[in-house]
C-alpha cells in the first residue's frame, strides 16, 4: 500500500509539475534573457530595472493594503454569510447558494464597470441619489480610490471564500460550541474563542486564496485603480510592460517572481499553521440535529443585510448588464434611455459566427476541462490530505504555482511553453492551460471533503481485498460527491469566463467567450459585451444547475 | 440542587408532521443524587437534558433549577445556557481541538474572569481529581478517548456547577474502557455530592450508576424509581422489557391468594408477586431469564408455594456464552429464555422441569 | 464565375498586366488560405468579401496590442509563425522588420496612394489611427467645443476630461509628442498646454477603447479619443471638436510575413486589402481614416480636416516620454 501511494504521489507530481512548472520555468528563463522571448542571452538587467524603480516601494505598499484588506473583507463577509446560513434561523436560505455562485460567473471587468456606473463621482447613480437626498454639493463617494478597489475586489472574491468556509461550518461539530455555552461563555465569546479558531484551516484557506487571487487580479486595478491613480502591482506591471509597442514580458516575469515567492510562502505558512488541526477528525455526533441559533429580533435586520448584499452582488451587476445590452450606447437610466431600448445588440451577437463559435468552444472547455480537472483534483487532494509526506507537500505547492502568478504574465508563460509543443494553437492547449492554472479550485473543496473521511473507511476496503484504485472508485469517490460537485462547479464556471490564458492562446477556430468579450471591450462596444456577458452567465447557470442535479441524483442512488 | 420540570413540551416539525419530542413532562430531580434518564433513541431523553441546559427551548412549561426559574413559557423567562451555571459532558466530549488540556479545563474559569493564579490552582486540583495530572500541556488532539472523557469531566466540574449533566458520555468508548470509566465516574460522583443528570440508552450503565432512574418513551416519563425497583418491580411492561432481558407471557388474573396474585397463562397456573389487578383482567407476566431455575431430580414438596410454579418444558436450543448457557425452553406455545449453569448436563431435546419464585414473577400492565 | 469576374475587375483597377494577376491568383488559390494577424475592429466583412471574391479563404487572427509583438516573435522564433499578412501600427511593423519577420512586397494596388505611404519595399501604410477631441453633443454645444487643442486647458473642462493614461499608452504618448512637433510653435508653449491639461485632472483609462463610454453616459464631457467611435457607436451623441490645427495619428501599415506559409495568398490579400473596395468598407463601416485617394469615413467635416501621420517613436523614446508625462500629470 505504501509503495503504491508513493508511486501515485510521484506520478501526480510529474503530471501537475509538467502542467504548472513548465510555463513558470519559461517565465524564469524569460526574466533572465535579453530580448522579448525566453531564449535570449543571459542578463539580470530586467531584475535590476524592475526592482530599482523608485515607484516600486509605493506600489508594494499599495498592493499590500489592497490585497490584505480585500481578502479580509471577503473572508469576513464569507464567515458572516456562512454562519447565518448554516447556524441560524435566517429565512430564505437558498439566497446564500445563489450569492455564492452567481458572482463567479460575472466577468470581473463588467462587475467593476457596473460599480463605476453606480459610484463614480460625476454621475454615479448612488452618488446622484445621495446628493439629491442630502442636498450635497459634491459627490460623497468616489469609487476611484483605494477603498473602492478594496470593496469591489472583496465582493468579487467573496464567492470563493464562501464556498470554502460554508461547508466547513456546516460539518462543524456543534457540541464544541454548546459546551462553551454551558461553560458560561455567551454567543459572541463562543464565536470568537471556539467557532472561529476551530474553523481556522478553512478561514485561512479562504483568506490565502483571496490574497493570491487579488494579487493576480487585473480587472479591478485597471478599471477602478487606474482612473483613481492608485497603482498596485498588477497595473504597475501593465504600465511597465505596455509602455511602447514591444511588450517585455520577461521584465514583468521578473516582478512576477516576487509575487510567486510571496504566494508560495503563504501556502507553506498556511500548511504549517493548519497541519495540526487538520489532523483532528472530530467524532461526529450521531443523529442529533444541529440546533439553530434563534436570531429573534435581529432576524429581519440581518436578513435585510443579506438581501442588500445579494442585491449588490447579483441583482445590480446583472441588471446593469441587462440594461446596457438593451440601450444603444452608455446612458444614465432615464425616460429617453428606456424609449431607445432595442434588441439590436442581441441580434448582432447572436448572428455573429465568431461569437457563436466562441460559445461552443467555451462550453466544450468548461465541460471537458472541468471533468478532467476534477478527476486530477481527486487524486491530488487525496495525496495532499491522506499521504502526509514531504512529497505531498511539494505537490500542494506545485498545484498553486501557475495559479498564483500574476494573470497578465502567466498567459505568456503558457504561450512560450506551448509554442514548443505540437499543441500550440489548438483547443487542447487551452484545455491543459485552464486545468493547470485553476487546479486549486478543484483541489480545495476536494481536500475539505477528504478531511471528513476517516481513514478507517478506506482501510476497511483495502482489507476486503480491493486494490487502491477500486477503493478510490467504490468507497472514496461516492463519499466525495459533494466535494466533486462543488469542485466541478467552481472549475466549470471559471473556465466559461477564463480570460488570462485564452487571450494569448486562442486562435481562429478556438475563440472563447471571454476573448470575444475582451474584443468588444477593446472596441468600446459595451452593449454587445453585455449581451454576450448575459449569455455567458446563462451558460454557467445551466452548468451549475446540471451539476447540482447530477450530484443529488448520484447521492440518491448511493444512499 | 433540585431540578423541577413542570409541564414541559417540545415539538419538532418535519415534513408537515408534528413530532412530540417531549409531551407534558413533569419531573423532580432530587438534589445531590445521580439521576438517569433512560430510554430508547427518540424517546426524548436527550431533548429533555438539552432543555434543562438551555440548548433547546421548550414549547410549553416551566423549568426550575434550585430556586431559580430558568425557563418559563408563562412568565416569559428564558435564561441562556451560559447563565445557568451548569456543567455538561457531551457525547462527543467536545474537547476543543485548538486548545491544550489546560486551556480546555481553564475555559469556564477564564470566561468568569477569575484571577490567573486561582485558575491555575483550580485547574490543577480538578485535573488531579480526574487523575489527569501532568497532562496540562498535552494538545487536545493527542488524547485517547478515555482521556478526552476525563478532560471533559474536569471541564464540566471545574467551575463548581450547581448541576452536572451527562449526554451519553460513554457511548464512544470501547466495551472494556466503558466499564472502567463507568466505575470511575461512579467513584468521582460519589465523592462530589452533586446533582447529576445522566442520559443513556444503556440499561447496564443506568443500573450501575444511578441513584434514581426515569425511563422515557415517546416524549413521556413512563416510570421513576431506584435501579432495584425498576429492575425487579417495574409497573410497566415497557419498562420491564427495556431494563433487562425478560420473558413476557400473556396472562389472565384468576385469584388473590395469600398475598400473591395468581394467573393462568401458557405456562399453566403461576403464583406471582402481588399486584392490584382485578380478577379476570389481562396482564403480562414477566420472568427474567436468570430466575428460571432448572430442577434436577424430584419435584419440590407439595404445599411449598414454589411448588405450584413448577413447569415442564423441552430444551429447544443451547448456546454457550461464557459464564452461562443461554437456553430456549419450549412450554406449549411459549418459548422462554433461561440462563443456566454451564456445568448443567443438558442437551437439545431434553425434557426439563423448572421452578419460578413468585417473588420474581412480575405482573405488569399490558 | 460572376464573383471571379468581379475579383478580376478589382484587380484590373490596380492597372497591372492581367496575365500576371491571373497567375498570382491561381497560385493563391492553390495555397488555399491567407492568415491575417492584426488587432483592428470589425474587419470581418472585408475578410468575407476577400474569400468570396478571390476564392482564397481569409482567416483573421486578432491579437491584443499588448501581446502582439510578443506573440509574433515567439511564434517566429519557434518556427511556427502562422501569419501570412501582418497589419499593425507602423512602429510595430518596424520592430518586426528589424527581427526579419517581414518580407518584401510592393502591391500594385497601392499605386494611387500618396508617395510617403510607401516607406520601403516591405511596409505599406494605408491609414492613420487619427485622434481627436470627442465630446457629448447633447451636453456640450458645438460652439462651446474646443476650437484649438489649447482650449482643453480652460477651467470649464476641469474634472470633465477622459483620456488614456499618458504614462503608458503608446499611441497617446506619441500623440502628445506629435502635438509638440506638429502643432505648437515652441516646446515651452507645449509644456504649458500639458500642465494646463494636467491641472484639469483628466480621468485616465487603459486605452482608447474605454474612452467613449464615459462621454456617452455623461460621466465626463470630452475625451482624447478617436473619431471612428462616432461611426461605430452611433447613435451615441458623439461629435468631434473641429480644431483649427491638424488631426494626428499613428500610421497603420500592412506587410507580408517573411516565412509566410502561403506567400501568394498573402500578396493577393494585400492587393485586395489596399483596393478601393476594401478601403471603402474600412472607412464606411469602421470609420477608419484611410489613405486610398478620395475615400473618407462618413463623419461630418472629416473630408475637410487635415490629418497627418505622427513621426514614429522608438520604444525607448516612448518610455522616456511616458516617464516625463507621468511626472507632469502627477500620475502616481
Amino acid at each position: 500500500m505504501n509503495s503504491s501511494r508513493t508511486k501515485l504521489t510521484w506520478l501526480l507530481i510529474a503530471i501537475v509539475g509538467a502542467l504548472t512548472v513548465c510555463p513558470v520555468v519559461m517565465l524564469v528563463l524569460g526574466s533572465f534573457s535579453e530580448g522579448l522571448t525566453a531564449f535570449g542571452h543571459f542578463t539580470v538587467d530586467k531584475y535590476v530595472a524592475a526592482y530599482t524603480d523608485p515607484g516600486f516601494y509605493e506600489v508594494m505598499v499599495n498592493t499590500g493594503i489592497f490585497v490584505l484588506a480585500s481578502s479580509l473583507l471577503s473572508t469576513l463577509l464569507a464567515i458572516f454569510l456562512a454562519y447565518l446560513n448554516t447556524r441560524t434561523d435566517i429565512p430564505f436560505k437558498f439566497l446564500f447558494k445563489i450569492i455564492s455562485i452567481i458572482p463567479m460567473m460575472i466577468p470581473h471587468l463588467l462587475f467593476a464597470v457596473s460599480w463605476a456606473l453606480l459610484l463614480n463621482p460625476s454621475n454615479g447613480l448612488i452618488n446622484l441619489g445621495l446628493k439629491e437626498a442630502f442636498g450635497l454639493d459634491s459627490a460623497p463617494l468616489n469609487i476611484y480610490s483605494m477603498w473602492g478597489m478594496i470593496l469591489v475586489e472583496g465582493l468579487l472574491d467573496l464567492p470563493i471564500a464562501y464556498l470554502i468556509i460554508a461547508p466547513a461550518m456546516a460539518s462543524f461539530d456543534v457540541a464544541l460550541e454548546e459546551s462553551s455555552r454551558v461553560c458560561g461563555a455567551g454567543t459572541w465569546r463562543t464565536l470568537l474563542r471556539i467557532t472561529l479558531p476551530v474553523l481556522r484551516p478553512a478561514i485561512l484557506a479562504a483568506f490565502i486564496l483571496g490574497v493570491v487571487r487579488s494579487l493576480a487580479s487585473f480587472a479591478v486595478p485597471s478599471v477602478i485603480g487606474m482612473p483613481g491613480r492608485v497603482h498596485v502591482l498588477a497595473t504597475y506591471l501593465y504600465e511597465m510592460i505596455a509602455t511602447g509597442f514591444a511588450t517585455d514580458y520577461g521584465k514583468a516575469a521578473a516582478v512576477g517572481m516576487s509575487v510567486l515567492v510571496a504566494s508560495v510562502t503563504l501556502i507553506v505558512v498556511y500548511r504549517a499553521l493548519t497541519a495540526e488541526s487538520e489532523k483532528f477528525v472530530t467524532i461526529s455526533s450521531r443523529g442529533f440535529r444541529p440546533s439553530v441559533i434563534e436570531l429573534g429580533t435581529a432576524r429581519m435586520p440581518l436578513f435585510g443585510l443579506v438581501g442588500l448584499l445579494s442585491l449588490v452582488l447579483i441583482v445590480l451587476p446583472v441588471a446593469v448588464l441587462m440594461y446596457t445590452s438593451l440601450v444603444p450606447y452608455s446612458m444614465v437610466p432615464s425616460a429617453k434611455a428606456f424609449s431607445m431600448m432595442s434588441l439590436k445588440h442581441w441580434s448582432d451577437v447572436l448572428n455573429d459566427p465568431i461569437s457563436l463559435l466562441s460559445l461552443k468552444n467555451s462550453l466544450f472547455l468548461a465541460v471537458v476541462g472541468a471533468t478532467l480537472g476534477v478527476i486530477l483534483s481527486v487524486f491530488v487532494a487525496y495525496v495532499i490530505v491522506k499521504v502526509k509526506t514531504r512529497a505531498a507537500g511539494i505537490l500542494e505547492s506545485l498545484s498553486y504555482l501557475s495559479f498564483s502568478f500574476p494573470g497578465i504574465v502567466i498567459g505568456v508563460g503558457f504561450m512560450w511553453f506551448f509554442v514548443q509543443t505540437p499543441l500550440y494553437a489548438t483547443i487542447w492547449a487551452l484545455l491543459l492551460g485552464y486545468i493547470a492554472t485553476y487546479l486549486p479550485y478543484g483541489i480545495r473543496p476536494m481536500s475539505s471533503a477528504f478531511i471528513q473521511i476517516h481513514s478507517h473507511l478506506e482501510e476497511s476496503s483495502l482489507v476486503c481485498g480491493a486494490s487502491p484504485l477500486t477503493t478510490m472508485r467504490r468507497i472514496i469517490v461516492p463519499l466525495l460527491i459533494p466535494g466533486i460537485v462543488s469542485g466541478w462547479i467552481l472549475m466549470a464556471s471559471m473556465f466559461v469566463r477564463e480570460l488570462t490564458l485564452s487571450v494569448v492562446l486562442s486562435r481562429p477556430g478556438t475563440e472563447v467567450l471571454a476573448v470575444q468579450i475582451l474584443r468588444f471591450s477593446e472596441d468600446g462596444l459595451w452593449g454587445k459585451l453585455s449581451a454576450l456577458g448575459i449569455v455567458m452567465i446563462l451558460i454557467s447557470t445551466t452548468l451549475v444547475v446540471m451539476a447540482t442535479l447530477v450530484g443529488n441524483r448520484f447521492k440518491a442512488v448511493q444512499g | 440542587m433540585e431540578i423541577r420540570i413542570r409541564g414541559v413540551s417540545k415539538y419538532y416539525y418535519s415534513e408537515g408532521k408534528t413530532i412530540k419530542a417531549l409531551d407534558d413532562v413533569n419531573l423532580t430531580i432530587p438534589s445531590n443524587k445521580i439521576f438517569t434518564l433512560l430510554g430508547p433513541s427518540g424517546s426524548g431523553k436527550t431533548t429533555l437534558l438539552r432543555c434543562i441546559v438551555g440548548l433547546e427551548t421548550p414549547d410549553a412549561g416551566e423549568i426550575c433549577i434550585g430556586d431559580d426559574v430558568v425557563w418559563s413559557k408563562d412568565k416569559n423567562i428564558s435564561v441562556p445556557p451560559e447563565k445557568r451555571g451548569l456543567g455538561m459532558v457531551f457525547q462527543t466530549y467536545a474537547i476543543w481541538p485548538h486548545m491544550n488540556v489546560f486551556d480546555n479545563v481553564a475555559y469556564p474559569l477564564q470566561v468568569r474572569n477569575m484571577p490567573k493564579d486561582e485558575i491555575r490552582q483550580r485547574v490543577a486540583e480538578t485535573l488531579r481529581f480526574v487523575q489527569m495530572e501532568g497532562f496540562e500541556r498535552r494538545p487536545a488532539t493527542k488524547l485517547s478517548g478515555g482521556q478526552q472523557q476525563r478532560v471533559a469531566l474536569a471541564r464540566a466540574l471545574v467551575a463548581e456547577p450547581r448541576v452536572i449533566l451527562f449526554d451519553e458520555p460513554l457511548s464512544n468508548l470501547d466495551a472494556k474502557l466503558r466499564e472502567e470509566t463507568r466505575k470511575e465516574l461512579r467513584a468521582f460522583l460519589g465523592k462530589l455530592q452533586i446533582t447529576a443528570v445522566y442520559v443513556t440508552h444503556d440499561r447496564v450503565e443506568a443500573l450501575a450508576l444511578s441513584d434514581s432512574i426515569a425511563v422515557m418513551r415517546a416524549g413521556q416519563i413512563v416510570e421513576i424509581g431506584t435501579p432495584q425497583k425498576i429492575y425487579f418491580d417495574a409497573d410497566h411492561r415497557f419498562v420491564a422489557d427495556f431494563i433487562g432481558r425478560a420473558n413476557l407471557v400473556k396472562a389472565t388474573v384468576i385469584a388473590e391468594k395469600g398475598g400473591c396474585t395468581v394467573v393462568d397463562c401458557g405456562l399453566g397456573r403461576i403464583v406471582c408477586q402481588h399486584r392490584d389487578i382485578p380478577v379476570g383482567s389481562e396482564a403480562t407476566l414477566c420472568i427474567r431469564p436468570e430466575f428460571i431455575r432448572i430442577v434436577s431430580g424430584a419435584a419440590p414438596a407439595a404445599g411449598n408455594l414454589a411448588a405450584c410454579n413448577s413447569v415442564e418444558g423441552r430444551i429447544e436450543s443451547l448456546v454457550f456464552v461464557g459464564e452461562v448457557y443461554e437456553v430456549e425452553i419450549g412450554v406449549g406455545d411459549e418459548h422462554l429464555l433461561a440462563r443456566i449453569d454451564p456445568d448443567a448436563k443438558l442437551k437439545e431435546g431434553d425434557s426439563v422441569s423448572f421452578t419460578l419464585d413468585p417473588a420474581h414473577c412480575l405482573l405488569v400492565a399490558i | 464565375m460572376k464573383k471571379l469576374l468581379a475579383a478580376l475587375c478589382v484587380l484590373c483597377a490596380a492597372a497591372q498586366p492581367q496575365a500576371q494577376d491571373k497567375a498570382q491568383l491561381d497560385k493563391a488559390r492553390a495555397e488555399g488560405k491567407a492568415s491575417f494577424y492584426a488587432n483592428i475592429t470589425a474587419v470581418e466583412p472585408i475578410i468575407k468579401a476577400f474569400t468570396a471574391d478571390t476564392g482564397v479563404t481569409g482567416e483573421y487572427t486578432r491579437i491584443s496590442t499588448s501581446k502582439f509583438v510578443a506573440t509574433m516573435i515567439t511564434e517566429f522564433e519557434a518556427g511556427k509563425l502562422m501569419a501570412d499578412v501582418v497589419q499593425a501600427p507602423l512602429p510595430v511593423l518596424d520592430l518586426l522588420k528589424d527581427k526579419s519577420v517581414l518580407a518584401s512586397y510592393r502591391s500594385p494596388a497601392a499605386a494611387g496612394y500618396p508617395e510617403w505611404t510607401r516607406k520601403d519595399d516591405k511596409v505599406q501604410i494605408f491609414g492613420i489611427e487619427y485622434v481627436a477631441l470627442i465630446y457629448n453633443k447633447e451636453k456640450v454645444k458645438a460652439a462651446d467645443a474646443p476650437k484649438r487643442y489649447e482650449d482643453l486647458t480652460l477651467p470649464k473642462w476641469k474634472d470633465k476630461i477622459v483620456m488614456p493614461n499618458p504614462a503608458n499608452h503608446a499611441t497617446t504618448i506619441s500623440w502628445l509628442v506629435g502635438l509638440k512637433e506638429n502643432v505648437f510653435k515652441t516646446e515651452a508653449e507645449w509644456r504649458t498646454f500639458l500642465q494646463g491639461l494636467a491641472a484639469n485632472k483628466p480621468m485616465f483609462v487603459a486605452s482608447f477603447g474605454p474612452t467613449p463610454a464615459p462621454i456617452e453616459s455623461g460621466e465626463k464631457l470630452i475625451a482624447i479619443s478617436m473619431p471612428k467611435y462616432i461611426v461605430t457607436k452611433a447613435p451615441a451623441p458623439l461629435d468631434w471638436a473641429r480644431v483649427s490645427q491638424p488631426l494626428m495619428g499613428t500610421p497603420r501599415a500592412i506587410a507580408v510575413a517573411s516565412k509566410a506559409p502561403h506567400p501568394a495568398a498573402a500578396r493577393a490579400f494585400i492587393d485586395y486589402w489596399l483596393s478601393k473596395k476594401s478601403m471603402e468598407m474600412l472607412a464606411k463601416d469602421v470609420g477608419e481614416y484611410v489613405l486610398a485617394p478620395g475615400i473618407y469615413p462618413p463623419i461630418d467635416g472629416i473630408k475637410e480636416a487635415k490629418v497627418i501621420a505622427i513621426r514614429e517613436l522608438s520604444d525607448a523614446e516612448i518610455q522616456k516620454w511616458g516617464a516625463e508625462f507621468k511626472k507632469i500629470f502627477d500620475v502616481k
